[in-house]
């Protein structure tokens, strides 16, 4: 077996702050399918990608749970929180980016490898050497330099081994402030329900369900809530009928279900706001999502900071970012050969206190309330 | 958590072969009422088939997004927009309302009425009935409620008191999934049992709510002699909010989201969208399908739709009912239909308080009192609208959060009726059409676009105050539903004929209530827009005043229940007094309607019933056998407790 990576709190500490990055680095690229979908269309699959979204960020809360719990401090406004698209997410394999993509073939493609099960062939393998010629890797281990990990299923099993190591040594290490934990009055999710953390056994819950309901810690279908993990809710849009409880992962007998790839805004791949003409209507609209999408996880920041009662301000804000993101997917690009406009998640690096976002923010406000 | 209904559910049952069966229980209509008692029977072991007049189609999220898209698309956004039009089981949609005049009933619609006063009083004729549509309001009645006839000389007496009917009050509580804070809802008298609290956490006043709160409350009502002062409350409602952890002694309570026959994870929350009424857009609002995919799981429970009830039957010589005669379409765009008869021990009308009545009366069955489909009840609305001086933000939330229900209830219910008033998260919607009509007024007569249009519109709406009265109605045997063979529908069932009129102590109620919003009004300084248009179809005068008066879907009374087998139609079990394997159960059996919503009311009242159809379904131990005709030879003999 390898030697473990994780030493003490310190390391606890970027194991986590490195899972908050990956739990929602998934987040825009299954929004953007999402809004890709247009309305009264699709139903099936436009549903399959919410949950697995709105779980995305029931596991960004349980890592923020823990890491508050030991005292730590979420951040998702540092820079490169957010990632430049296309990137790589490592499951143990570097065959595809994720990029934001409008819903196709490709995307629910890249969905599944997203969420693919992946166990080490054996503990030796949960950390692998990075090669030379790959780009810096998200869950590449904060603490041992060059190495990376297997899948987000070992990278869980490192954290949750890495505790109990660290809690054995360290009988203080629970020491946050309760009043930091998000409980289930202030966060809802529709696959879940959000774990406080208070010590080891908490702690390592909230970890297994994350791993359990992503990609399947053991890569069993289903979670312990008898829930169908990620990897098979998409797997039903590739095999066009729905899981049923007792399936083989190859023969789903649920009801039909069924995709019209044509009711989709064929929006460009992972766009940047430099492919949207300088001074258009567009280009606004992508700038002010960039800048309410940074107000915004500003604003988890500080309910994930002891304001746990902020998240039901979120979401309001959340409706509005629907509001902006459907105007540009609706939107066709000039001289793009029919694509449509999206967001592209660049987020200004000093959103929350930069002037000029806040000013554009704070016009749709106005709008609404005077 | 979803719901789950099972695949196939709405069609796999073969009328054929349902007819082959001797049933514990057959129950007319798939809505709250059917649902509950439905699922109770079968926990109990017991037997059921549900005819269900609305199409045989599974409920399914694309099913309901079917009505989504159907209210999003159509430029008529009324209460019954979301739901298609079918003509073998038609009902009143709130556009159909028409003037009436003397001596020429107005037979346009699927309700004939007579008048004097014509009504937009609607239900929805679907799997789930018309909590597909209801707002959502769970007001428990008042103590007083139940003994209008005692404490203040009008309307009738219940044969059951609060107390009876407070555990099952809890069990609706539940059952629907009410979100509510105790310290709110325990006034005039409404009392909890210790450590009660509501399934999940009361749901937030909106920013409206509390702009009314900061004037109104403490504000002082004199009437009759009694002092009190106004306040601004929450209501109770049937939409999913944050489970309390203290419910069921600390077990707490797992929301029921969206219905569907595959996986989803939607309506576990309310998101506040404002168009609670004529359809939620996630199901955190409960509908009977939640009920009913729960009862269709257990395998006890049969489910024959596109299934109208036609006619009662009975063998004369025991009085018992013998079976349902219906009429099957074959599909709802086509008139064709087999007729098909369902058999079973009990029979359990859960129709409506406008369909039960109808189809005992279809069936000849006027019941010996003569009170079948008399003391026709519901809510009389009164609007009143107002701008408010500063900007309100009118239009958040959900359509209703908050209002006024203090005179709910007191002594001066000896003069006049009592209400409760609901302050309109939707503004002049109900009234006068916004925010669609502020659109169309910008557009056309301001020549408005753009930014501009955008502005103005914000700058109209989120002023905007509408104070809804809902006004009791008390029982009068003249308001009534009859039948007529003249008037029937596309499958030859006899169509509902309305007699209605707004009693004096109404009136009374609304006069004061027109007095009372002007009072409001003054003290928010708000400035007042209410104007009652003579040529409405629901415009009465009282008192050399003309008022709008509107339907509020809020049916009651046709089937009265009542200690006295002269003076109403079923026992405080809903049981038929002249039948006794018949029971009328719903709003229909409610003696006053009081002013709370009806559905909490009617819920309770069948959860308590399922105890009296068990007991009867045990003690009435021989064997039923039925002969070719469907008569039954050897009758079952109730044993006497």
């Amino acid at each position: 077996m390898t030697a473990s990576t994780i030493h003490d709190r310190d390391d606890l500490i970027s194991y986590l702050r490195t899972a908050m990055v990956l739990e929602h680095a998934t987040i825009p690229t299954y929004l953007t399918a999402y809004y890709s979908i247009k309305s009264t269309t699709n139903s099936d699959a436009a549903h399959i990608i919410r949950v697995v979204a709105t779980e995305e960020m029931l596991h960004l809360t349980l890592v923020a749970n823990v890491l508050n719990a030991i005292g730590g401090t979420p951040d998702l406004t540092s820079p490169g929180f957010v990632p430049s698209f296309p990137t790589y997410l490592p499951d143990g394999e570097d065959d595809f980016t994720i990029d934001l993509r409008p819903l196709s073939p490709e995307a629910v493609d890249m969905f599944c490898k997203i969420e693919r099960p992946g166990k080490a062939p054996s503990p030796s393998t949960r950390l692998i050497r990075e090669s030379d010629d790959e780009p810096a890797l998200l869950v590449s281990s904060p603490t041992a330099a060059g190495m990376r990990f297997y899948s987000i299923g070992e990278f869980y099993a490192e954290i949750i081994e890495g505790l109990q190591k660290v809690a054995a040594n360290d009988p203080g290490l629970f020491r946050g402030n309760p009043a930091r934990q998000v409980g289930p009055e202030s966060f809802y999710s529709g696959g879940g329900v959000v774990i406080p953390v208070s010590d080891l056994d908490s702690a390592q819950r909230a970890l297994r369900f994350i791993a359990a309901q992503g990609e399947g810690l053991d890569s069993g279908m289903y979670d312990g809530d008898g829930e169908l993990a990620h990897y098979y809710r998409f797997r039903q849009l590739r095999l066009g009928r729905y899981y049923q409880l007792g399936d083989h992962p190859d023969a789903p007998s649920g009801p039909p279900l069924s995709i019209a790839w044509d009711d989709v805004y064929r929006v460009k791949v992972s766009a940047k706001l430099a492919d949207y003409p300088v001074g258009s209507e567009i280009a606004d609209a992508a700038r002010k999502f960039n800048a309410d999408y940074g107000a915004f996880l500003a604003m988890v920041t500080q309910a994930f900071n002891g304001q746990p009662g902020l998240l039901r301000e979120a979401v309001w804000h959340m409706f509005r970012l629907r509001d902006v993101f459907n105007r540009l997917v609706g939107n066709p690009l000039p001289g793009g050969d029919g694509l449509h406009a999206a967001p592209t998640f660049e987020i200004p690096t000093t959103a929350g206190s930069d002037p000029d976002a806040s000013r554009s923010a704070g016009e749709t406000a106005q709008a609404v309330t005077r | 958590m979803y719901v789950k209904f099972p695949k196939d559910a709405a069609k796999r049952t073969d009328p054929e072969a349902a007819a082959e069966v001797v049933y514990d229980a057959v129950i007319v209509g798939g809505g709250i009422a059917g649902a509950i008692i439905a699922s109770r029977l079968s926990d109990a072991g017991r037997r059921v088939l549900i005819l269900e007049a609305g199409p045989a189609e599974d409920l399914t999220l694309r099913g309901y997004e079917s009505y989504l898209d159907r209210f999003y698309s159509s430029t008529s956004k009324d209460n019954q927009a979301p739901y298609p039009v079918v003509a073998n089981c038609p009902f009143p949609r709130g556009a159909d309302a028409r003037r009436i005049f003397p001596g020429a009933p107005d037979a346009s619609a699927y309700i004939v009425q007579s008048g004097p006063l014509a009504t937009d009083t609607t239900y929805t004729r679907v799997l789930g009935g018309t909590t597909m549509h209801w707002e959502a309001k769970t007001p428990r009645m008042l103590p007083e409620d139940f003994q209008m006839r005692t404490l203040y000389g009008e309307g009738a007496d219940w044969p059951l008191h609060y107390e009876d009917l407070s555990p099952y009050y809890n069990e609706a509580e539940r059952e629907i999934g009410v979100s509510a804070d105790v310290a709110d809802q325990a006034y005039l008298g409404i009392t909890f049992d210790k450590d009660y609290v509501f399934p999940m956490k009361g749901l937030p006043l909106s920013y409206l709510d509390k702009m009314v709160a900061r004037d109104v409350n403490g504000m002082p009502v004199e009437l009759d002699g009694e002092r009190r002062e106004l306040r601004v409350r929450p209501f109770p409602q049937g939409r999913n909010g944050i489970p309390n952890p203290a419910y069921d002694g600390g077990k707490g309570y797992m929301p029921r989201g969206a219905v569907s026959s595959y996986q989803v994870e939607v309506g576990g929350r309310c998101q506040g969208n404002n168009n609670c009424v004529p359809i939620c857009p996630v199901q955190a609002k409960y509908n009977a399908g939640k009920t009913l995919a729960a009862a269709l799981r257990g395998g006890r429970v049969d489910l024959v739709a596109q299934a109208v009830a036609y006619r009662v039957r009975l063998d004369e010589r025991t009085q018992r009912v013998t079976e349902i005669e219906y009429r099957r379409y074959e599909r709802p765009d086509s008139p064709r239909f087999t007729t098909m008869k369902a058999r079973g021990r009990l029979f359990i009308l859960a129709a409506n308080a406008v369909e039960n009545p109808r189809l005992m009366l279809a069936s000849g069955l006027r019941g010996s009192s003569g009170l079948m489909g008399r003391n026709f009840m519901d809510h009389a609305y009164l609007l009143a609208w107002a701008l408010l001086p500063e900007v309100a933000g009118t239009f958040r939330g959900t359509n209703c959060t908050g209002g006024i229900t203090d005179l709910r209830g007191g002594r001066f219910r000896r003069r006049q009726a009592a209400f409760s008033v609901d302050i309109h998260n939707d503004g002049w919607g109900w009234a006068r059409g916004a925010p669609m009509s502020d659109l169309v007024d910008l557009v056309d007569a301001g020549g408005r676009y753009g930014e501009n249009l955008r502005q103005g519109l914000v700058d109209r709406v989120s002023r905007q105050l509408q104070l809804a009265f809902m006004v009791e109605v008390p029982a009068d045997p003249s308001n009534r539903i009859t039948v007529d063979p003249a008037f029937t529908d596309n499958l030859g069932n006899m169509r509902p004929i309305l007699t209605y009129a707004i009693p004096d102590y109404t009136m009374r109620g609304v006069a004061y209530a027109r007095q009372l919003s002007k009072r409001i009004f003054a003290r928010l300084g708000a400035e007042d827009h209410t104007e009652y248009d003579p040529n409405f179809w629901g415009y009465a005068v009282y008192g050399g005043e003309g008022y709008e008066i509107r339907g509020g879907n809020h049916l009651a009374g046709t089937h009265m229940m009542g200690r006295d087998p002269s003076s109403s139609v079923v026992n405080a079990d809903q049981r038929c007094w002249d039948y006794q394997n018949l029971y009328l159960v719903g709003g229909g059996s409610m003696p006053t309607v009081s002013t709370a919503n009806v559905t909490l009311t009617l819920a309770a009242l069948c959860l308590r019933s399922v105890r009296a159809m068990l007991a009867q379904l045990d003690s009435e131990t021989a064997p039923i056998e039925v002969t070719g005709n469907g008569a039954t030879q050897r009758q079952p003999q109730e044993v006497t407790r």
